[in-house]
Formats: structure tokens, sequence, C-alpha cells
């Protein structure tokens, strides 16, 4: 690890201004404080944030604002989340450990980065690393990348659960930039595809700040599940894990949600199996094609072949699970 | 029989080390407080394969607080290394910082010590090495087809015998590489005292194996050396040996001439100190139509390094639990350009076992015979078929059925795929496991004070089994002075020698050496009050009964003579005895094994993947159990162990790069709790007669033996798909 100074802000504003190119900010650490020791972010200084961003979990009208600094475990915890966003916690749980969940922020969550081992081991080629220098995942051990939307400079997946849930929900990204100017990015827009640019992970301006996040109200309280499949039941990242959420009238289905972690660089939505369940009976069959369309269009890999089948197992089997969860 | 599960609700002692151990007042290796200590770390190498041409240092030199870098090019001389010669018939393996060839990407090639351990990290990530790369080859599959399979022990009876065998398996078996990833990381303070002196504070399994290490290396006399190990967080086998880390450690100590301390990353333990080695097996096993074995062959192939070898013994275990009048052995080690492996719980026998009891299964379906009764019917119960010794005890058929009836065997169907709701199939599996039960020379030292308490030592390690709690038992047991006047000392290399702890044999060997230093105590006392009551003069061992206050003839408080009036009257200040203790005869008439069996009921989700265990027995015979709280923690977390094993750990390589990747606790799955039923545990309990004076076995590689297999033949039974390969994760089950 680099040496680095460690300053503590106050306020959004200040931790702004420090900001300077060889800093970085630390909210729980949980991925950075890794990468910094593996070498892969080498920052100067680093700005802990910890008081400087709200953790207030807010209902409002139009929905719920979770500030940045609320730590996954309060999305587990909390209320109001519980009683009408109970698909977020339930990502929330899917993923990492208690330990981690006590630390990990809400913003953090969303700025973690890919968990490919290629990009952990300074030693290999990895363009989300080193632009320019090579993916060693395009051809190598690529069982955990991604099956579509990816390119050949970067087959890597997000880790996250929590975004996964958040994709699904329509969230809201809300930022404060340097000059204090406040602007909002959809969250299908937050994170980026590859494409020739793999060293970016997402649509976050430099020098900005996530100050919270927002999920607009919604109907799925009643019908939500999130599926993880992975290696062991703890401290495991996604072979493919789905948030699935069902508005019903009755048995018909008013409006369906479906996003996946496990399967590209950003959390995927499945939009045509969304569509064909719309006004159609909540039935196994139903829930079966919306999963075989789903997973046309993967493109999967020499190794991750399985997640075509994983995945239409598991999107069935969480549509499935909206019902009884 | 009690299970342990149902009666831990029970109020029972805790482990003599516990408090320490929660409060940190007990210390590991790298928590020692040495004075003027520095740190080191280790740089490993980029690549594979081939030699390194040079090192730049200039950059590395220039953080802070650094002292030195050693590499090949700038260290002490290490006297056991001197020529090729004396680095082979050292057999330490890798001839760290004497030779500038590269056998393995991460091999340890440089070493920065600095003032502070961030210092030394940090010039370490600075050290740039140029290599002359040549070819490597990391990938097992591919490698094992160029290397030629020889006799792996005698054979039993002729092939021929069999070759018509009206039912035969035929197949072959793939297990990755497997890390052991104990909890504390492998460190080592390194201190000269003297230029001939050296304290280590050093993580293993065995004091005494350190020192001998470190003296023949080091030409030193193994007297000068003095290893302190007293906690220990976890081995299972990586401790059993000594690592190119501590020797580096001690380097670098001389170098700078200060105290250093060294311990391994989470990614270095990947690399640094061993693991189970990819194997590949085939089994040809043949039976009658009434299920009696007729033979076997059994062919395994295991990874090993360029710079050492390493058979893992696969075939072992095959010539231990069943009568095969017919038995071929064969067996080949693969070198790689990976790191060298070692014993991991269950060495061996872990890996064959899963492939002669995944036949079994599968031969019990072409057969029509429950695995249960095919077993029965098959184990060699009366006599060890290898040596036709009469086995001493061996209890397996009772494992078997107790462990049968404790899952409701009867419920399980006799055809796959038969017990389905919705997504998930229900299926149960069963396998048996055994070893052979060692016993080594131990020996064990008492001192006793004034008020009765007494202190029992040996250099023994606990590396987590409880040894220190097993030995109050035996020290209680065996003098009736009572637990809470009983302290314990171990891993400490000026205590009376011990073996490493390792093998199954720790409380097999050092029971012996308390209970002979417990009826030494007795002798030393009587003779002691012999001079106040000359009734003591002839007293035999079992006549003399200690208290917690003194000692009394033939019953309690008879002739009660306290221990003040003996020290008053002899002006002592502590009454101190030593003994050893090991096998004899009795190995020259009778066979011991340690055996097992694991039971298992689970479901298979057909849609996902997934796999969820609901229950896992484990019924062990171990002899007498000395401590039943430790001996069922240890038997519960081999087969936690085994279900990772089973379903989700495999070290991944890549073949084309030439090394580990994901060698993180992040990358590395090993199952937790999540993945784990409560396991329950039951021991036969019978005392063995001969095998040492407590009649206990070794418990801890039996545990995890017979795992992998039950836990994939209710695989089979759920789904109808047969695994012969492990990991069987979600995937696999899909696409199976």
């Amino acid at each position: 690890m680099r040496p680095f100074s460690f300053t503590k802000i106050d306020n959004a504003a200040n931790a702004l201004a420090a900001k300077k190119e060889k800093s970085q900010f630390i909210a729980g650490g949980t991925n950075l404080v890794d990468l910094m020791k593996k070498n892969i972010a080498q920052p100067e200084q680093v700005l802990d944030v910890t008081t400087a961003l709200s953790s207030e979990i807010e209902d409002f009208t139009k929905g719920i604002r979770i500030g940045a600094m609320a730590r996954n475990s309060a999305l587990t915890t909390n209320a109001i989340v519980l009683e009408k966003y109970p698909l977020v916690s339930k990502a929330v749980l899917a993923g990492a450990s208690p330990q981690i969940r006590n630390m990990a922020s809400t913003a953090g969550n969303l700025l973690q980065r890919t968990r490919c081992p290629y990009f952990y081991d300074v030693t290999t080629a990895c363009n989300k690393r080193k632009p320019n220098s090579g993916c060693s995942a395009l051809e190598g051990e690529n069982r955990m990348s991604a099956v579509i939307g990816y390119s050949e400079q970067c087959v890597a997946v997000h880790p996250s659960d929590l975004c996964v849930a958040l994709a699904a929900l329509d969230a809201k990204v809300n930022i404060e930039n340097s000059k204090n100017k406040k602007s909002v990015i959809s969250f299908g827009d937050f994170h980026r595809l590859p494409g020739n640019e793999p060293n970016r992970d997402n649509n976050l301006p430099e020098n900005a700040l996530i100050t919270s996040v927002e999920i607009p109200s919604n109907g799925f309280q009643k019908h939500s599940a999130y599926l993880k499949i992975r290696d062991r039941d703890s401290y495991a990242f996604a072979l493919v894990s789905v948030a699935a959420a069902l508005e019903l009238q009755g048995t018909r289905i008013v409006a369906a949600r479906l996003a996946s972690g496990g399967v590209a660089h950003k959390p995927w939505r499945w939009y045509d199996a969304e569509a064909f369940l719309k006004g159609k009976e909540a039935t196994a069959a139903n829930f079966s094609e919306a999963a075989n369309i789903a997973v046309q269009d993967l493109k999967p890999l020499a190794h991750n072949g399985f997640k075509k089948e994983m995945l239409q197992g598991a999107i069935a089997t969480a549509l499935q699970q909206c019902l009884t969860v | 029989m009690e299970f342990l599960n149902t009666i831990d609700k029970k109020v029972k002692e805790g482990r003599v080390e516990g408090v320490d151990k929660v409060t940190g007042k007990g210390k590991f290796a790298a928590e020692y407080t040495v004075e003027n200590v520095c740190y080191a770390v280790l740089v490993g190498a980029n690549i594979p394969a081939g030699k390194i041409t040079s090192f730049n240092l200039d950059q590395a030199k220039q953080v802070s607080g650094v002292l030195d870098i050693l590499t090949h090019l700038h260290r002490p001389e290490v006297p056991g290394f001197a020529t090729e010669e004396l680095i082979k018939s050292s057999r330490f393996g890798l001839p760290i910082f004497h030779t500038d060839q590269v056998y393995f990407k991460g091999q340890p090639i440089a070493l920065v010590i600095a003032d502070t351990l961030e210092d030394a990290t940090y010039s370490a990530s600075l050290v740039e090495v140029q290599y002359a790369a040549t070819p490597f080859r990391v990938d097992f599959d591919a490698a094992r087809e160029t290397v030629g399979l020889t006799e792996a022990g005698k054979e039993r009876g002729a092939m021929a015998a069999w070759a018509n065998a009206p039912h035969t398996v035929e197949e072959e078996y793939n297990i990755k590489s497997q890390v052991h990833n104990p909890m504390e990381m492998h460190a080592t303070i390194a201190q000269w005292t003297a230029n001939d002196r050296l304290v280590l504070h050093d993580k293993n399994q065995g004091v005494n194996n350190v020192q001998n290490v470190f003296a023949n290396l080091l030409k030193i006399p193994k007297e000068n050396i003095e290893v302190f190990s007293e906690f220990v967080g976890g081995g299972f086998g990586s401790g059993l040996r000594v690592w190119p880390h501590a020797l580096a450690a001690i380097l670098g100590a001389k170098q700078v001439n200060r105290p250093v301390k060294l311990m391994l990353t989470r990614p270095q333990m990947f690399a640094g100190t061993g693991y189970r080695p990819a194997s590949w097996q085939k089994i040809k096993i043949g039976a009658d139509a009434s299920g009696k074995f007729q033979g076997i062959f059994h062919q395994a192939k295991n990874a090993t390094s360029l710079y050492e070898n390493f058979n893992d013994g696969i075939t072992r275990v095959t010539r231990l639990i069943y009568d095969f009048e017919n038995l071929k052995a064969e067996a080949a080690i693969v070198p790689l350009n990976l790191s060298a492996p070692t014993w991991m719980r269950g060495p061996g026998d872990c890996t064959g076992d899963f492939a002669i009891e995944s036949a079994i299964d599968e031969l019990s379906y072409k057969l029509g015979i429950d695995p249960v009764e095919l077993r029965l019917k098959n184990l060699a119960i009366a006599t060890n078929p290898e040596t036709k010794l009469p086995w001493s005890t061996n209890f397996l058929n009772e494992c078997v059925m107790q462990g049968a009836e404790r899952i409701n065997w009867s419920e399980r169907k006799s055809q796959p795929g038969q017990l389905v709701d919705g997504d998930w199939s229900t299926g149960y599996g069963m396998a048996v496991g055994a070893w052979n039960a060692g016993r080594g020379n131990a020996s064990a030292a008492i001192k006793m004070e004034r008020d009765g308490t007494i202190t029992v030592q040996t250099a023994m390690t606990d590396i987590g089994t409880g040894t220190g709690t097993g030995m109050v038992n035996i020290a209680h047991d065996t003098t009736g002075i009572p637990k809470e006047k009983i302290k314990i000392e171990l891993g400490h290399s000026s205590l009376p020698p011990a073996p490493s702890q390792g093998g199954s044999n720790g409380l097999s060997s050092v029971s012996g050496a308390v209970v002979a230093v417990s009826l030494a105590l007795k002798l030393k006392l009587a003779e002691f009050a012999a001079s106040q009551n000359e009734i003591y003069k002839t007293a035999k061992e079992e006549e003399i009964l200690l208290s917690e206050n003194g000692l009394s003839f033939q019953k309690n408080n008879q002739h009660f003579i306290s221990y003040a009036d003996i020290w008053s009257k002899n002006g002592l200040t502590m009454v101190e005895v030593e003994a050893s203790s090991g096998p004899g005869t009795e190995r020259q008439k009778y066979s011991f094994c340690s055996s097992a069996a694991h039971f298992c009921k689970l479901k298979v989700n057909t849609k996902t993947g997934k796999v969820k265990l609901e229950r896992m027995i484990c019924i062990a015979d171990g002899g007498k159990i000395v401590n039943d709280q430790a001996a069922a923690n240890q038997m519960s977390g081999a087969a936690v162990g085994g279900i990772g094993m089973t379903l989700m750990e495999e070290q991944q390589i890549d073949t084309r790069l030439g090394g580990l990747i994901a060698d993180d606790l992040a990358g590395y799955h090993f199952a937790v709790n999540a993945d784990a039923p409560i396991i329950e545990v039951g021991f036969i309990g019978k005392p063995d007669p001969n095998i040492n004076p407590t009649g206990a076995k070794g418990l801890g590689e039996v545990g995890i033996i017979g795992t992998a297999p039950a836990i994939a033949n209710a695989i089979y039974n759920a789904i109808g798909k047969r695994f012969r390969d492990l990991p069987i994760t979600p995937d696999k089950i899909l696409l199976g």
C-alpha cells in the first residue's frame, strides 16, 4: 500500500473542494481498502466523507430518499424500507457478510468495483485497471464473467446486489459536483457498459459525490424476490442473481420488473421479459416463458455457458417466489 | 448412545485455553512483543518459470525506514544450502534466496525489511525484477497425460482372478486443488540472541520439528533454537512443514541484526504453505452377484512441484477399509510450475475415499443392493486386509448401522429422483472412511506446587483440537487431582519433546505420556510420603490416591498425608517429574484404525443447481473419547471442511498465464456456517485397549474422509446425476 494522508471532512462542499487529482473519497472502505492493499488504487490523499454525507432514510410522498452514508445494514432494518421496498432489503441481505454490511455505505455500494480476479492481480493484463493492457479474462478463467453487454476490452461484471434491486425499482442517483451543482442520474444510466473505456465503471463525473439515492414509490411491496445463485451461501458473489417484482391485480400482472446481477458490466434489466409479463396471468408457464425471453440474447464465453440455463431457472424461480415470499 | 448436539445444552467445562484465546491474552506467533523488532515482507516472482536476471531495488530502497533487501545475490549464507547436494538432502524444498531459478509464480525471491510493516509493504511493491522466462506447465489435466503410472504397493491376488466379475464399475475421478486456509496466517518472529542462538515465535504444528529443520540448515545445535508456538490458530496440515518464509525471517534477522517479524498475507498463504494437490483417479471395482467385492484396481495421480516431489498417498485407503482379495494400485506424481503441495486434512485418504466410495455407491445401484448393506457385507471388520493382523478394535460396522438408524435410512428411495417437491429433489447418501491410527513417542512433565496445583507440560502444540483440554481430563482421571488445579503448558521447545500434531496422532501420542507422568507423580509423592508413613514405601500406582490437598492409600483419607506436610518435611518448593511413552510390541500384534460413517440428506434444486444440505451425520470410532466437546468439535469442523471440498473448494489456476487466480478469501470459497446444517456427531466410545494407556484413537482425519462421497452419493440419489469430479458447483449440477 502506498503511503497516503487521511483527512476527515464534515460536509459535502468541503469534501468536493478538498478533492485533488490524486485524492479519493472513502466511506465504508469495504472495497477501497482492498484496492489500496493490492496497489490497484494508490491515492495520495484519502478524504473520509462518513460524516460529510447524510445517512438518513427519508420517506417523502413520491418515494424514499436514502442518504449516501446510510449503511447497507440500515437498509435491512429500516421500517420504511421493509414495508414499502422490501426488495431492497432482500438484495442487501444476499450480499457480503454482516460485518461488511455494517460498514458499507449506500453510495459506496454503487461505486464498488468488479471482482474479476484479473482486475485484482496486478501481474496480469486488465483494461479496466490499466487501459490498453488487454483483457485476461476474455480467454482466461471467465466462469464468473459477463454473458451480455460486454466488449472485447472487458468481460467483467458489476458485483453489487443492492444495485440490482435499485435498477429494478428505477431508482435515481442524486449527485453534487465541485461547483455545488446538484443533478440527477437515472439508475439505468448510472453504470456503464465497458465498450472501449472499461476503466470507467459509471457516469459519475470526476470530482462529484453521490449525496443520496431515491426510489420512486411503487406497487411492488407485496410481491418481490431476490434470488442469488452462488458457490456458497454467504460471502460470495453471484454466479447469477435475479431481482423480481410484480404488481398484481388478483392473479393478473399489472407491472413486472426483472433485473440481474452477475451477467453484465452493469445491473441488467430484462425489459422484453417485463413487457411480456405485463397483463398476463401470474402462472408458472408465463414465468417460464418470461425466463425464455430474457435469455435469448445471451452470448456466453468459454466457461460460463451455464449462466444461460441458470439464469433461466433463476428468473422463473424468482418470479414464482414473488407469489410466496 | 447420546448425540452430542443434543447434550451440548448441558453446562460443560470449556477449553483450558478458551479464556486466553477470547480475551487476547493468549499470543499467536505474530502477536508476541519482541523488543526492537522490525518487519519483513516477501516479494513474489511474477512469472511461473525462468531465471532471475537482475533486480532493480533503487526505488524500493528509497522508501523511508527500509533497512535492507535480501535476494539470492545479497543474503547470509545458509550452510545447509551450500551445495546442490546439501539442498537436496536438506529436504527443505525451496532453497529460498539460494537460487536464481523461478519454479512458480509467487515464489519468494526478495525480502524487504523495514522499521514498520507499512514501509516494508510499500517498498516490496516497488521491487523490480527482470527475468528470462522459460516455458511452463501448470495444467494438471494436460500434464498428467505425459506421466506414466508405477506400482503403488504390492499387488494383492491377481487382476485375472476377477476379469469376469459379473458387476463392475470403471470410472474416472478428478478433484481440484484445495487450500488449507487456517484462520491464523503463518508468521515467524526470528531473533538471534547470539551468533549461534535463535529464538523463534512461529506458527507450526510441531516445535521440535522446527528445531530439527533449522538445526540442520543452519548447522547449530538444536538446543540453541528455542521455538514458541503456544497458541496456533488452525493448521489442517499446513504447519507440519517448515516453509521458506520462516527461513527468510531468520536470514533477515541475521542480516539486519535485529529481530524480524514476517507474517504472510492471505494471498501469500496460497502459494506459500502448501495445499491439497489436484488429482486424477481411475477405479475399476468388481463384485459377484451377491455383492461380494472381487477386486479393485485403483490408479491415481497428483500434482507436485518441480523442485520437490510430493506423493499424496491416494491409494493407501484402498487397502484399509474393505476385504479385497485382489487389489492393484498404481500412482504417479505430476510436476508442475506451482508451489509444493503438502498434507491437508485426511491427506490422500480423503481423495482416494471419494473415488472408492463413489464407485461403490454406483455399484450398489447396478447390483440392486442397498449401499449400507453392500458396505456391511464387505467391510474388513476383523483383520487389516493388508497386514493380516487383527484390528485391535474396529467398529466401523457399528458406525454404519447407527448412522443409518439416525438418519432414517429406510426413507431413502432405492432409485434416484423419487422424492420430488416442485423444483427440489431430495436424496440420501452415505460413505465410510478410515485412517491408520498412529501413535508416536511423546514425553510430558508435571510440576507440582505445595497447594496441590499441577502444571502438565509437553512440547506438543494445540492447533485448535483441544489437546490441552484433553490432557486435563487424562491427568485428572489418572491422578484424581481436581481439574481446576490442573494447568497446561504446551508448544514450547524447552518442554518435554513430543511429535508434531498431525495425522490424527496428537492425542494418541501425548495421552500415553500424560498417563505415564501422572503415575510417576504418584510414585514420587509416595516416595516422599514414605518417610512419614512406611505404608507408602511399597505402595503401587493404583493404591496411591491423590486429591486436592494430599495423598491417601487405597481409600480416600486412609493414611492421608497433606501436600503441605510433605513439602514442609522435605523442604520442597516444587515436585517435578517427567516421563515418556510410546508404541511398543502391540504394533506387531495388532493393526489400528480410526473410522467413521457419514450420512447425508440433502435437496437439489433442478432449476438453479443449488444443493442444500439438510442433515449431515457423522458417527465415528475414535476409541475412548477423552473430551466429548473437543472431539465433537473436531468432527463437525472436519465435516464442514468436507462440505467445502465437495461443493465449492477449488484453487483456480490460469493455465495460459501460469499462476493462481482468485487467491484470497473472497475468490477461494470454503464452506461457512450457512452452507452446513448442524453436524450431528456420535461416537461409538469403546476404548481401544491396546493403542495407548487411555484407549483414545485420533479423530482429526476421519471426520472429513467420507464426507465428499456421502454428499455426492446423495446428489445422485436426489436427481440421478453422478458427479465424479469435485467440486460439484451449481453450474455442474445444471449441465451434468
